[in-house]
Formats: C-alpha cells, sequence, structure tokens
C-alpha cells in the first residue's frame, strides 16, 4: 500500500511539472543531456516490434534523450504472472506493452501511471474507439499503440467460378454471393463455425448492443437484451452458409487450414490467418482476396472486434518523465506509420491509415477501425472469457434452435457468477 | 533345457519393438533438427536426414543471451544437485544406520516432502524471494531446486545405505578407523553407483524447472534454458526444425550424463548379478 | 536407480530389494537383521539438522506462507499494491462448494489410476523381460529405455507435439497408412479423450523406464535357487514367477507404485504443455486446475487453497502405503 501511495503522489507531483512546462510535443524540454546515462526498460510482446521499426526508433530515442533503450521481448507463455509480479517489484520495466481488453484490469490495480498529460499533448488524433481501452473510470492509463480486425478472406478461384465479380458492399448483397456460391460450385460458401465469438461480439457492436448492464452496483448479463437477439439472428444468417460444427470454435480446426483445402468460398478471420493457409497449401496464395466485414448499409462498414494493444507506463517506474519521452517518439506519426507498414497493423490514428498501402488484408480492416469496439471494458469480464465461455454456449445453443431468450436465460447464472468474481 | 527357436525369438523381436517404441521420439527429435525445412513439412515423412543442415541449430543458438543462460542453467543445475547429495548424505546415514527417537517421524517427512506442489507453490515463494529482495538472482533458484530433489535423494541414498553390509564398516572400526573414517575410507565408496544414480533425478529435475524461474528472474542476464526453450516454441508456432534444434541442445547434457552415469550404475550392479 | 522401500524386515524380499537397490554387495546379509541399533545421542540430529533446517526453511515456510495465502483476498490488485486482505475461509468454501473442483478430482483420481498401472504392468513386464534377453539384445534394449528415460520432460512435450500434430506428424501419416484413412489429418487435442490419449503416451514412455530398468536390477538379486526349488516341486514358468519372482519384488513394487502416484498425480508440464487443460477445460488434473484458477486467473489465494486440498487428496491416496511403511519402522525398533 505504501509503495502504491508513494507512486500515486508521484504521478500527481509529475502532472504539476509537466503542466508547468506547458504542453506541446516536448521539444528538447528535457535536453539532450537530462537524461545521460539513464536506462529505459521496455517490453513488448513477441511480434510486436518489427525490426526496422526497432531500430530506428532505438536510434530516435537515444539521440533524443542521451538515455539507453533497452528493449526486452516477452513470450506469451506465463506472461499475466509475470506482469503482474514485476509491478509489485521495486524496479519495475519503465514501459510495458498491456493488451487493450486487458488495460482495465491493470488500471485498476494502480500498478499503471496516468497519462492523462501524455493524451493531452500527443493523443489529439487517436482513434476514440482505440483510445477506449485505454482509459478506465475517466482516467487515461496507456496509449494506444495498435490493433487489428476481423475481415472476410474469401478464395477468388471459387468467386470467379460462381461467376462473381467485385466485393460486396452491404450485408445482403454479401449474402446473395454466398448463395450464388451455393448454387453454382460445389464448395462450401463460408466457413464459420459456431463459436467464432469475436465475429459475435463485433455484430453485437454493430447493432449497438451491450452485452453487460449494470444492476444494483454490480454488473449482471445483458444478453436478454433485443440488440443482442438481433446480433445472434445476424449470425446465423451467416451460419446457415456454412457445414462447421455449430459447437467448435474458428481455432478447432484451425479454419485457415481448412481453407486451405481450396473448397471453401470465404471464411471470417484476422489477415495473418491467410498465412496458416498458405503455410498448409502453398498454392492458395494467389487465390486470396480480402474485403472489410460489409455491414447493414455501404456507408458503414459491419462492428468488429478490435484487438490491440495499448503502452503503458508501470507507476512504480522511477522514471516516469524518461518514459513519457520514450511514449512521444515511439508514438509520433513517423515510427507510428512505420510500425503500421512494416508490421501490416492498424495504427493508433486514422490519419495514418495511408501507409498501409499495398497490404491488403490490412487496408480490408482499416476502414472498420471508427466503428469498431472491444468487449465490455470493465475488469471482471476477463473471466468471462474463460473456457468453457457462456457466451459461446449461448450462440451455440441458438443456432442449434433454442429461443434467444431462453438460450440468454440458460447462460445467465454462469456469467453474473463470473461477472461477480472480484479480479 | 533348450528352447525353440520361437521361444528364442519373440523376446529378442519383443526387445526391438520396445527399443524402437522408447528411442524413436528422441530419434526423431534430432532428426527433424538436421533436416532441411522441405524435409519437415513433407507429405511422406523422410525417415532419414540425409541432407543434413545445422541450419537450424544456429536459429537456436543464436538466440539472445544463449550462452548467459548455459552458463547459469550449469551453475545452478551442478550446485543444486552437489548441495543435495552432500545434506542427504549425512541425513541419509543417520537415517539409514543410527537408532533414535523420532526416526520414522523424520522419515515419513521426507516421504510427504516429496509431494509438495512446487508448480502452484510459487506465488508464495515468489512472495518471499520479492520481500526478501533476492529477485533476478541465482542463489535462491539453487536452493529451492536443492530442497526439490532433497527428499528423493535422502530416501534413495538411505537404502543404499542400508544395504552396504554393517560387517564392512565394523572390521575398519576394529581396524582401528573411527567412525567417520569407517564412513568415509568403506561406505563412500561403494557409493559411488548410488550418488551417481540420485544424482541424475537431481541433474533432471533441476535443469527442467520452469515455473520458478520464470517469475523469480525476470532479467536476462539470470534466466535458464527452460526459458529459452519455450521461447521457441512460441516464437516458431509452426517451425518444427528450429524447435526440434532447441529440444535437442536442451536435453543432449542430460542424455549424456544418463547414458554415462546409468552406465556405471545399472551396470555396476548387473555385472555384479551375473558374476553371483 | 534404487527405490527407497521403507521395508526393513529380515525376509528374502526385502534383503533382495535392498541390494538390487545397491551396489554389488553380493555378500551383505540382511542389514536389518543384527538388530544393533546405534544410539548415539545427539549425533543423528545433528547430521540431519542441515536436511530438515533446509527442508523446513525452503520448503516448510512456503508451505505455511502458502496455508496463509489461501486465507487470503489476493488477486492482481492486492499482490501489485501489497495488501493483505483476510478473507476466512471463503476460498476453500468456494472450492469446496464448486462442481468443477470435485469433477476434476476424480478425473485426476481416475487419470493416475490408469497411468500408474500402465506403468507398472508394462514396466514390470518391460524388466522381465530384459531378465531374459541375452548381453547384446538387453544394452540395446537399455539404451532405448534410458534415452527415454532422460529425455527433458519440456523437451519430450515437445516432441510428442510434434509426433502427434495434425499435418505432417508422424502419428497420423503411420495411422493412414496402415488403413486408417479417417486419421489422416486428426486433430488430437480436439477432444478430451484424444488429448488425454496423447499424455498417457508421453507419461508412460517416459516412466516405464523407471521401473523396468530398476526392476531388472531387483531382478537380477533373486537367488537362482529359489527357482529351482520350485522348479522341483513342479512349478511352471507361471507358478515360479507367482510364487517367487512377485513376493521378492513385492517392496520394490509396493514402493514404485507409490512413487508414482505421487509423479503421475502432480504431473504438470506434460498435462499442461500438450493442450493447456483444454478442450473446454476438460483435461484438467487438479495440478493444472490449481494452476489455471490461481496463476492463470489471477485468484492467488484460490489457487493456495486449492494446492493444499491436493495434498491432502494425494496424503489419502497414498495413506495406505504410509501405514505400511510406518509400521515396518516400528516393528523395527
Amino acid at each position: 500500500m505504501k509503495r502504491g501511495l508513494i507512486a500515486a503522489t508521484g504521478v500527481a507531483a509529475m502532472l504539476v511539472s509537466v503542466a508547468a512546462c506547458g504542453s506541446g510535443d516536448g521539444d528538447d524540454k528535457a535536453g539532450a543531456d537530462g537524461f545521460k546515462g539513464e536506462t529505459l526498460t521496455v517490453w513488448a510482446m513477441d511480434g510486436s516490434t518489427p525490426d526496422g521499426w526497432t531500430k530506428d526508433v532505438k536510434a530516435a530515442f537515444e539521440k533524443k534523450t542521451g538515455a539507453t533503450l533497452k528493449l526486452e521481448i516477452q513470450q506469451w507463455n506465463g506472461i499475466q504472472q509475470k506482469v503482474t509480479t514485476a509491478l509489485s517489484e521495486s524496479d519495475p520495466p519503465d514501459v510495458l506493452e498491456i493488451g487493450n481488453t486487458q488495460t482495465p484490469s491493470y488500471a485498476r490495480t494502480g500498478g499503471l501511471a496516468e497519462l492523462g498529460d501524455l493524451k493531452k499533448s500527443i493523443g489529439a488524433g487517436w482513434s476514440p474507439s482505440l483510445n477506449k481501452s485505454a482509459v478506465y473510470d475517466g482516467k487515461q492509463y496507456a496509449a494506444p499503440w495498435y490493433a487489428a480486425s476481423r475481415v472476410v478472406l474469401y478464395n477468388k478461384k471459387i468467386w470467379a467460378e460462381a461467376g462473381l465479380k467485385g466485393v460486396p458492399k452491404t450485408r445482403s448483397e454479401f449474402f446473395r454471393a454466398l448463395d450464388t456460391i451455393r448454387d453454382k460450385t460445389d464448395a462450401e460458401p463460408l466457413y464459420l463455425p459456431g463459436q467464432n465469438w469475436y465475429f459475435f461480439d463485433g455484430l453485437t457492436i454493430g447493432t449497438g448492443a451491450d452485452l453487460v448492464k449494470k444492476q444494483g452496483g454490480r454488473w449482471v448479463s445483458n444478453l436478454a437484451d433485443a440488440k443482442v437477439a438481433k446480433a445472434m439472428d445476424i449470425y446465423k444468417q451467416y451460419q446457415s452458409f456454412s457445414e462447421a460444427p455449430k459447437n467448435k470454435d474458428e481455432a478447432t480446426p484451425q479454419q485457415g487450414e481448412v481453407f486451405a483445402k481450396g473448397r471453401t468460398g470465404a471464411f471470417i478471420g484476422m489477415g495473418w490467418e491467410a498465412a496458416i493457409a498458405v503455410k498448409a497449401n502453398p498454392k492458395i496464395e494467389k487465390d486470396i482476396g480480402y474485403f472489410t466485414i460489409p455491414g447493414e448499409t455501404a456507408d458503414q462498414p459491419e462492428g468488429v472486434f478490435l484487438g490491440g494493444s495499448n503502452l503503458a507506463v508501470a507507476a512504480g517506474s522511477e522514471k516516469q518523465e524518461l518514459a513519457k519521452e520514450f511514449l512521444k517518439i515511439a508514438l509520433n506519426d513517423t515510427f507510428e506509420g512505420q510500425l503500421a507498414k512494416e508490421g501490416g497493423v492498424i495504427p493508433n490514428k486514422e490519419s495514418l491509415q495511408d501507409r498501409l498501402k499495398g497490404n491488403a488484408a490490412a487496408e480490408a480492416a482499416a476502414p472498420a477501425v471508427a466503428t469498431g469496439g472491444t468487449t465490455p471494458l470493465i475488469p471482471e469480464w476477463a473471466a468471462v472469457e474463460n473456457a468453457p465461455n457462456p457466451v459461446k454456449s449461448y450462440m451455440t445453443a441458438v443456432l442449434k434452435g433454442t429461443s434467444p431468450a431462453d438460450a440468454a436465460a440458460s447462460v445467465e447464472g454462469e456469467l453474473n457468477k463470473r461477472l461477480s468474481q472480484e479480479n | 533345457m533348450k528352447r525353440s527357436p520361437l521361444a528364442r525369438l519373440w523376446p529378442n523381436a519383443t526387445a526391438v519393438v520396445l527399443f524402437a517404441g522408447f528411442a524413436f521420439p528422441v530419434y526423431w527429435m534430432f532428426c527433424t533438427a538436421l533436416k532441411p525445412a522441405s524435409d519437415i513439412v513433407a507429405e511422406d515423412p523422410v525417415w532419414f536426414p540425409a541432407s543434413a543442415t545445422l541450419e537450424h541449430f544456429g536459429t537456436a543458438v543464436r538466440a539472445d543471451h544463449f550462452w548467459t543462460l548455459v552458463r547459469n542453467s550449469l551453475t545452478v543445475t551442478v550446485s543444486a544437485v552437489a548441495l543435495s547429495l552432500m545434506i542427504a548424505l549425512l541425513a541419509s546415514f543417520a537415517l539409514a544406520r543410527l537408532r533414535f527417537r523420532g526416526r520414522h517421524g523424520f522419515l515419513v517427512t521426507f516421504m510427504i516432502a516429496q509431494m509438495a506442489p512446487w508448480e502452484v507453490m510459487v506465488i508464495a515463494i515468489y512472495l518471499l524471494v520479492r520481500d526478501g529482495d533476492m529477485l533476478n538472482s541465482l542463489v535462491p533458484l539453487t536452493l529451492f531446486y536443492m530442497v526439490m530433489v532433497l527428499p528423493f535423494t535422502v530416501l534413495t541414498l538411505r537404502s543404499y545405505i542400508a544395504a552396504v553390509p554393517r560387517e564392512l564398516e565394523e572390521s575398519a572400526m576394529v581396524d582401528g578407523c573411527t567412525r567417520s573414517q569407517a564412513f568415509t575410507r568403506v561406505i563412500f565408496p561403494l557409493l559411488a553407483p548410488g550418488l551417481m544414480a540420485t544424482s541424475l533425478f537431481g541433474f533432471i529435475t533441476a535443469w527442467n524447472e520452469f515455473p520458478l524461474v520464470l517469475i523469480l528472474n525476470k532479467d536476462a542476464e539470470a534466466q535458464t534454458l527452460p526459458l529459452w526453450l519455450s521461447s521457441f516454441q512460441t516464437n516458431f508456432g509452426d517451425d518444427w526444425g528450429a524447435t526440434m534444434a532447441a529440444a535437442s541442445l536442451f536435453a543432449v547434457p542430460i542424455l549424456l550424463l544418463f547414458l554415462f552415469l546409468q552406465r556405471k550404475a545399472v551396470g555396476g550392479l548387473t555385472s555384479g548379478a551375473v558374476k553371483g | 536407480m534404487a527405490v527407497a522401500t521403507e521395508h526393513q524386515d529380515p525376509g528374502p524380499a526385502a534383503a533382495g530389494v535392498r541390494r538390487g537397490a545397491a551396489p554389488p554387495s553380493r555378500t551383505a546379509p540382511p542389514a536389518g537383521r543384527s538388530g544393533r541399533g546405534r544410539r548415539g545421542g545427539a549425533a543423528p540430529y545433528l547430521l540431519l539438522l542441515p536436511a530438515l533446517a533446509a527442508t523446513a526453511a525452503l520448503l516448510g515456510w512456503p508451505l505455511v506462507k502458502n496455508g496463509m495465502l489461501s486465507f487470503q483476498n489476493l488477486n492482481m490488485r492486492q499482490l501489485i499494491q501489497h495488501l493483505t486482505e483476510w478473507n476466512g475461509t471463503a476460498n476453500y468454501r468456494e472450492v469446496l462448494g464448486s462442481a468443477d473442483f470435485w469433477r476434476v478430482t476424480g478425473r485426476s483420481v481416475a487419470f493416475t489410476g490408469v497411468n500408474v498401472v500402465l506403468i507398472m504392468v508394462l514396466g514390470t513386464l518391460t524388466g522381465l523381460l530384459l531378465a531374459r534377453l541375452g548381453t547384446r539384445m538387453r544394452l540395446l534394449l537399455s539404451t532405448g529405455l534410458v534415452l527415454a528415460w532422460a529425455m527433458p520432460v519440456i523437451a519430450a512435450t515437445t516432441v510428442f507435439q510434434w509426433l502427434f500434430a495434425a499435418r505432417f506428424g508422424v502419428v497420423n501419416w503411420v495411422l493412414d497408412r496402415l488403413g486408417w484413412h479417417s486419421m489422416a489429418d486428426y486433430n488430437w487435442t480436439g477432444g478430451q479423450y484424444s488429448t488425454f490419449f496423447v499424455i498417457t503416451v508421453l507419461i508412460v514412455w517416459q516412466s516405464v523406464p523407471f521401473v523396468a530398468l530398476n526392476l531388472y536390477a531387483a531382478t537380477t538379486t533373486i537367488p537362482r535357487e529359489l527357482y529351482e526349488a520350485a522348479a522341483l516341486d513342479g512349478a511352471g514358468a507361471w507358478r515360479g514367477f507367482t510364487s517367487v519372482t512377485l513376493p521378492f519384488l513385492r517392496p520394490f513394487l509396493l514402493a514404485t507404485v507409490f512413487l508414482e502416484v505421487i509423479w503421475v498425480f502432480k504431473a504438470f508440464p506434460q498435462v499442461f504443455a500438450i493442450n493447456e487443460g483444454g478442450p473446454d477445460r476438460l483435461t484438467e488434473t487438479l495440478p493444472v486446475y490449481a494452476f489455471i484458477e490461481g496463476v492463470g486467473n489471477q485468484h492467488y489465494g484460490m489457487g493456495a487453497a486449492i494446492s493444499l486440498l491436493t495434498i491432502v487428496i494425494l496424503l489419502v491416496l497414498t495413506s495406505s502405503y504410509l501405514r505400511i511403511a510406518l509400521r515396518k519402522e516400528e516393528d523395527e525398533l
């Protein structure tokens, strides 16, 4: 507790001092010698930092601050406990990459420093849909870094076989295309197992549904809501084009591997899932195309779940200023654009999406960012997604013929139990 | 007693099948590690690495801090095993040779100590080590690994000591040796195979430990090889060549040690039996 | 390598085991027979002191700490802020009241039972086979056994994932070739039983060598006269086995079962690495359950409670052996 208080006081003091210097991008504020001899430790997840980006950011940071950047790549294996325990130590890593849906849980622990001033100075252009996860209880606890979302991956050869030209712009056009494939080819029009839950989450974002609601001061299930039922109905229509099992998710079997066999018209997945297909069947590479999941109308794409990462500063770090210097450099337009281009990820500002030119999957994903969302951004949500995820059970039940209301009622108890677990 | 050719054949045939079954996974690990990528993901398995390459081993060794991790792993493992042998030798001598109050209470303590669920005690251990300001050090790791193997070592060495004929020891004492001289000159040499055999268990346990080092030592300079091996599993996903190369490198020291020590331990034993 | 048999009575069986487990001490009379126990005053306690002190400090203390955590509400926030929040027996009440816990316990016990039976049967048969083989074949088979035995667990789990990989895995290829074509791209980690099958193959593969090599070592010390006597009585191979070999090896087998029960029940890396307890948490055994609830969900107090309950269950499972061992010790004094 003591340490937490000290950290909190430290942050408050920092807010004052930074405010006194005025905002702006902080050019030369600290001077090149201000941080000489210091080392800033940054934890990034395996796969997040492309080589060129890392090299250039390191060079720019060290040139500007005179400090040394120690970028430590973290493995996914056991990462949660590693981060939690690290934040409890007296010498934690200064800057950490944290998954966007996990950010609220960590923000609530008091382990992350508040970054309101940073948002003011460099965050004006951050996509609101991405920044949402970095805010907890009205305060900024992280900076959005990058995101990725689902797109439609389709087999151009099969679409040509069915005589289809161009890609659908609305959901009904998409359904008509799938109908045509069913009629004119022997391929499975769409591969969609019953528990592709992040696609369903996107649909609920599209219908404006909330999966949870507050009741008597605690979060409870809102699956019985009509908007959730409407999203589920859309999912059911999609699923009717697929022979995939209704009680499995997209990873069992890997849908990319199913697609690789070449008898699937399309599937809904992440851009990188194409690599799974290509690995299983290199010949399919030239046939893979991508498009944005079409929405109800042509002017707005379908809602999507935005998976992504934020950068946060540990509250216990003694190098708060230097950490913010790092964030200002790593997140500036040059490097953010470079990350998007090199890594094929969606950048934290919509204004930088032109850097994705040439990367078909990322280009298809980008338009949906503005209207995308996440899972409920409450610390309690994490427990819901532990297998067996009750929302997945709800989906399977509806797909197998239970009414949405009955299905919602049947998983409500389990869902509420998980939401009531203290974190 | 003459056996028909068939009766002679089946034990040998079974032995060959069993040998194949037990050795194949190990062979397949080395074989995959040596094959070029195109031979690894082949519709029909390539049974022998005809066009062998060291490329995957290169990838594995070039990982950051590799040699530091090798040094750390060796240091921690060897120290933990040496310490536990020393401590266990004293305790097992007392338990095997001396009679005293509470003896079987101690025995049961060690038997129950074998049941400790170390994987789920890591947070308790972490809190103790963190509050003792000993994170990122090889010392706590060594000590905990030592205790992980201590109960087994004590109990096993005890049965080895119990099997050394008391008369040998007593005649040494008649010849003027002190009790401790009798131990070092007579019992200890006879225990050599026992010490080797028990140390194998220690080596393999300490060499493999993952959950504790993961959260105690976050500083790359203080980590050990299991973390390196696990990074290959996730880094490369389906790159089985590099994963198998890393697994091979990780397994080789233990495999060699086993083949070497096991011959001494069981070999000595069987030669004795054959002669008898 | 030897197994600690807590069996000291002077029957031929016990002597054989201790000799089997020990260096070539052909002339050894059973050690327990003399009964000349030396009461050495403080000496035994001094000799035990380092081991006991180390165990108390490095195992006992964490266990006590673990026990304290089990009465606390310890989640991410409390851990990061160094907070201590006692919550009485809430963790235990929640665990013991959850159907999951009891289901996992039942599954763990069944899993342990199946594996230990397989390990003991196959290990014993392999050990007996070793005894029948000629020198060269024996060397070949023991080399294979030692290779499997010495494979570090983490390397072994990785290799087994590769062997059973859905695509390009050797196992599926062989099954396909043998005419079982539906296994061509079979996903072993897709179902509960198929996952358990892979885990069981892995654990049995790793554990049989220990049993087989030790059992073989033990059989080499069975006096041949016993078999000759049995043969004179008209006993065939099977009767020879049941009337001579089995009684002789009984203490060894008991001690090995005890160890294997502990090792299989506690097996964590094998179960976790193959499929992380999936699909749908259906292959979680107690240690994996404790790890996922405690460490994975970051409810550390809950994890501590489950881990202590795990020890209690293990004590119950092994209690009959511990009782036998204790009785023998008392007989001896």
